[in-house]
């Protein structure tokens, strides 16, 4: 249970954010408890839905990258809700848990097959939230190597979005067990 | 306030008591609309601290260059009102 309840699915009528939520329950991500909460404020429930999907699945980064630094992120967050949640879009395009966990664990290690692209990416996550000092100068050179800036945006601002979202869903007490909801 | 600040630095420290707390003042609504705006904020500020962006505009009000901003606030931006506070 989360320490804020969910609104039950009957009193949720705005059209817009009812579309958002057949969307992500098509995507997965997020499952239905996040939007059922979200609808407590009702302004910003629909513009925060659609900026958690179109920075998730949309955009011009590989979505099944960006489905790796979500789950590490969450991870990172000990938010147990976002971490449970996995995209039936990345899955249908043959991201693996095996693959996911290297992404989040081991990404630095040649054998395990990442790109030099993909690592400066799951660094990019990894370190946001750790040490964000060490993304200086230097290091936006080296990922301006492999990303156009517009992806460097894109990135940053998934990264930011998702990773705040996570810590307000681990302040709720939202566990893996209310994931399913 | 404290909400805000234990997202960020010890989010450990948000339990089933500080909601309690939290309750005393604020219904579920305003609380989910809280801590959204902080998840927001705390994921969005680390990201632009990331890009050095500088103010736009001077402490006297002036629209000014972000290499003029960096000179004028330094490598760690403070808010005009400890500029001000400062003087």
């Amino acid at each position: 249970m989360t320490r804020i309840a969910p609104l039950p699915q009957e009193a949720i009528t705005d059209p817009q954010l009812r579309a958002l939520m057949a969307e992500a329950e098509a995507l997965g991500v997020p499952d239905d408890l996040f939007p059922r909460i979200l609808a407590r404020t009702p302004e910003q429930a629909a513009p925060l839905m659609r900026a958690l999907l179109m920075s998730h699945a949309q955009g011009n980064v590989d979505h099944r990258l960006k489905e790796i630094m979500r789950i590490l992120l969450a991870r990172f967050a000990k938010d147990k809700y976002f971490a449970s949640l996995r995209s039936a879009k990345a899955r249908a395009m043959g991201l693996t848990e095996q693959r996911i966990d290297d992404g989040c664990f081991a990404y630095e290690a040649d054998a395990k097959g990442f790109s030099a692209a993909e690592k400066i990416a799951l660094r990019y996550a990894d370190l946001m939230f750790l040490d964000a000092n060490q993304l200086d100068k230097p290091f936006y050179d080296e990922m301006k190597q492999y990303w156009s800036e517009a992806q460097i945006m894109e990135l940053g601002a998934f990264i930011a979005f998702h990773y705040g979202m996570q810590m307000f869903m681990r302040s709720l007490g939202a566990g893996a067990e209310s994931g399913t909801s | 306030m404290r909400y805000s600040e234990l997202m960020s630095v010890d989010p450990d420290a948000i339990d089933a008591a500080f909601f309690d707390e939290l309750r005393r003042h604020y219904n579920d609504d305003e609380i989910v609309e809280l801590g959204a705006f902080i998840g927001f904020n705390l994921g969005y500020h680390t990201f632009f601290g990331t890009l050095k962006f500088y103010p736009l505009f001077s402490p006297d009000g002036r629209l000014v260059s972000q290499a003029e901003a960096e000179k004028l606030y330094g490598a760690s931006p403070v808010s005009l009102g400890k500029t001000e506070a400062a003087e």
